[in-house]
């Protein structure tokens, strides 16, 4: 050690003394020596693949909480397995801070050698190079195929006939109710699950009988203030049960269906309305509403399912019902893809296919944190149909609804900030959903006239 | 004959100057180079983390530059064209005008006004100071948390003081109304700290002399105040006025963590836009022209400052 001092640590800082003594010219050198080994280290934390050696995978993700808990464990168990390589994961922040380092890693060529993205980002990602393709002989090698995923994540996990992305679950938006309450509620049915509602006037009557039963008085929590992928879920979840689309054609206009869009977004109104829920939650409080059993039902990803079970709120989740139609739902996918790596190791490629099929085929443990798996011999074994409340909204996977694939949507994009940014006013009642809807359409179409950066 | 400090030598002494001068020109050259040397360090760090990337900048600012890479084409004029013509370039300008206004007012103002309430010779001064400074020293991350908390429309302490007087207070951070307004008053809690310490030990440099004069000429304490101690802070008070606008205008970290620019855009500051653009937006071409036209404005801001400052000098 460099300022290590002799004897009993009776040198005077500064002072000048033989014997390796703490003096200015010292800590000068030291600090030099110091610098150097710190630039040396942070260059090999930035280098390339070549650096490592090849049984060493970098792995980058978005998880955190009790999902980067899980991923974590899933990795140590393959850690464990005989040959596996030694996987050393970096976590990043979720959203624009994640997708900024990983497109800027890719477009070195010198990022890591797996990474975790939204299955809705892959098409913004592909195009520009910055992922390289998966090879599904080698796939086979360990034991995964094509035929493994529902074709719905399979088509997305495609981008140009290239497999760019091999999805590990689809997280859908989905409800959460209160098992207490909705019982107090006489709305639930002979199964214990929450009696189906298949029309807007019984969803909201069910939803009254839960605020009458809720401490809060409310049936439903919904955080939206402040969070425009939140409102987005909700939008895109009613707005598809009604039929819309949404096309993002680059150089022209946004396509979708006005008629259904003030419709959805007045759904979605009457659902905040101050009767049935709160008008006017952030995300943290509509969470901390239903955590505390103060409300009857929320609306949220699966990924908060960990979140309650520490809490200890007696819950149970279903699919969004489909009072429009389909009880269609928005979704997204973590999917592992490869950065792009400018001259990437046949062999650490290997290894990071092993360490992916491993994930894959073990990724009933993934479904304890409430994702649904994508990997079907995962979905369809006893073991995931006795996993309580997961199997109860298994069926989601055949009433996915992903973001319109452009380079600007898909989790935390920008697509989301700016819907957010305008229809919050909606939400909040200040303007018409129109009003809020065309702000957000102008700032897409100024988008889609852009060329494509990535 | 001239030595090389550019003197005069005295006559008679010329050969031994001459000597003495070689002397003083190697050590004077040796000191020189040893200074570059020390300097070496500082001047490679500015160099290639300040001059460069602003050349670079400038450069990317006319080429379509990706943040992955690609499209590095020369595009001409078309970023700076697109940004002049872009309203949420000039909203966002806006905004941090907007801001820059309703902050620097106060954390010019009530620093001074708390610093002349400590000064008064209140007991526990050192409580006072520490009272007030020790928000400063908290990180933007720490604050917009906690003020987040604070003005949730739900469970907020605000709100929740409010409505024991029966005022139902608004959604803070997310009625358009209110949101810049929630951003400033947490600036002013955070930052006034720096300003009311620079007022205090400028205050504590006005002679007692003046108001003991004063005192005998029977001015009151407002006369005093406004005779003596503006005046004496007057030049805290230009030296407060700049560092704070340089500040506000450059303002990204409270509001990227409170309001995220929201909502519909209406505390977003042209630096959250520029981050947005460049970073989530990737067009890191496009960002730098918008990057070039803040830098030119606060450029104009800072002339603007020299030259009204010259002009006190002169006066003075």
């Amino acid at each position: 050690m460099i300022f290590e001092t002799r004897g009993s640590g009776q040198h005077r800082p500064g002072a000048s003394s033989p014997g390796g003594s703490l003096n200015r010219r010292s800590l000068l050198q030291g600090a030099g020596a110091l610098g150097a080994a710190g630039s040396l280290a942070a260059l090999s934390g930035c280098a390339g693949a070549a650096a490592r050696p090849v049984d060493e995978l970098a792995f980058w993700h978005l998880l955190s909480g009790p999902d980067g808990v899980t991923m974590g464990e899933m990795l140590d168990g393959y850690m464990a397995t005989e040959g596996a390589a030694s996987v050393q994961q970096t976590v990043l922040a979720w959203g624009a801070p994640y997708y900024t380092k990983l497109a800027m890693a890719s477009a070195g060529g010198r990022a890591p050698d797996l990474a975790v993205m939204h299955a809705a980002r892959v098409p913004g990602y592909a195009p520009g190079g910055l992922l390289d393709e998966w090879d599904l002989d080698l796939f086979a090698e360990f034991g995964v195929h094509q035929e493994d995923f529902p074709e719905l994540i399979w088509d997305k996990m495609v981008v140009d006939g290239a497999l760019t992305a091999i999805a590990l679950d689809s997280h859908p938006f989905v409800l959460y109710y209160n098992t207490e309450i909705a019982e107090a509620a006489g709305v639930l049915g002979s199964d214990g699950l929450l009696m189906p509602t298949d029309t807007p006037e019984d969803f909201r009557a069910l939803a009254l009988e839960l605020g009458a039963n809720a401490p809060s008085g409310y049936g439903l929590s919904f955080g939206y203030l402040g969070d425009g992928s939140n409102q987005w879920r909700m939008f895109s979840t009613y707005y598809a049960q009604l039929g819309g689309t949404i096309e993002l054609p680059v150089g022209e206009k946004m396509v979708y269906q006005e008629e259904l869009v003030v419709e959805a977004a007045e759904w979605i109104l009457s659902l905040i309305d101050g009767e049935v829920g709160n008008p006017g939650h952030d995300g943290g409080t509509a969470i901390s509403e239903f955590a505390t059993g103060g409300s009857g039902a929320f609306y949220g990803g699966v990924w908060e399912s960990g979140n309650y079970r520490n809490q200890g709120v007696p819950f149970d989740m279903t699919m969004i019902p489909g009072v429009f139609g389909e009880p269609v739902a928005y979704a997204d996918s973590h999917s592992f893809v490869l950065p792009h790596q400018s001259s990437p190791d046949p062999e650490r490629r290997r290894g990071v296919h092993a360490a992916v099929a491993y994930l894959l085929q073990n990724s009933i443990q993934w479904a304890a944190a409430g994702h649904i798996p994508a990997y079907s011999p995962v979905l369809e074994d006893p073991a995931y149909g006795e996993l309580v409340p997961q199997s109860h909204y298994a069926d989601a996977v055949d009433h996915l609804i992903y973001d319109p694939p452009a380079w600007f949507s898909g989790s935390g994009s920008d697509f989301h900030t700016y819907f957010g940014n305008d229809m919050q006013n909606v939400w909040a009642r200040r303007v018409d959903p129109l009003e809020g809807w065309n702000a957000f359409v102008e700032r897409i179409n100024a988008l889609l006239l852009k060329t494509p950066p990535m | 004959m001239t030595t090389a400090d550019g003197l005069v030598a005295p006559p008679g002494v010329t050969e031994k100057a001459d000597t003495l001068s070689a002397g003083r020109v190697r050590r004077r050259r040796a000191e020189n180079l040893r200074g570059w040397l020390y300097c070496t360090p500082f001047l490679a760090a500015f160099g290639l983390f300040l001059i460069w990337p602003t050349v670079y900048g400038l450069w990317m600012s006319f080429t379509g530059t990706s943040l992955a890479g690609t499209n590095t084409q020369f595009v001409g004029l078309a970023n700076w064209r697109e940004a002049l013509g872009d309203p949420q370039v000039w909203s966002s300008l806006g905004n941090t005008a907007w801001f820059t206004l309703l902050s620097t007012i106060p954390l010019v103002a009530i620093a001074m006004l708390l610093a002349v309430l400590v000064n008064l010779g209140l007991p526990g001064q050192w409580f006072w100071r520490l009272s007030f400074f020790m928000p400063f020293l908290l990180a933007s991350t720490v604050v917009s948390q906690f003020w987040n908390w604070m003005y949730n429309p739900q469970l907020g302490l605000i709100n929740t003081f409010l409505g024991w007087f029966g005022i139902a207070g608004p959604a803070w951070l997310q009625d358009p109304n209110t949101a810049m307004i929630a951003v400033v008053i947490t600036t002013v809690w955070w930052t006034i700290g720096f300003n009311f310490l620079l007022y205090l030990a400028a205050l504590q440099n006005i002679p007692d002399q003046l108001y003991e004069a004063a005192s005998l000429d029977g001015a009151g304490g407002w006369r005093k105040f406004l005779s003596i101690t503006l005046p004496q802070l007057a030049p805290t008070t230009v030296l407060v006025l700049v560092l704070q606008l340089l500040a506000s205008l450059k303002v990204f970290d409270q509001i990227y963590q409170m309001t995220a620019g929201g909502p519909g855009g209406t505390t977003r500051p042209v630096l959250l836009y520029i981050y947005e653009v460049g970073f989530t937006g990737y067009r890191l071409g496009y960002a730098s022209a918008i990057s070039y036209i803040f830098f030119f404005l606060i450029i104009i801001v800072s002339i603007a400052y020299m030259v009204i400052s010259s002009r006190r000098s002169v006066k003075a």
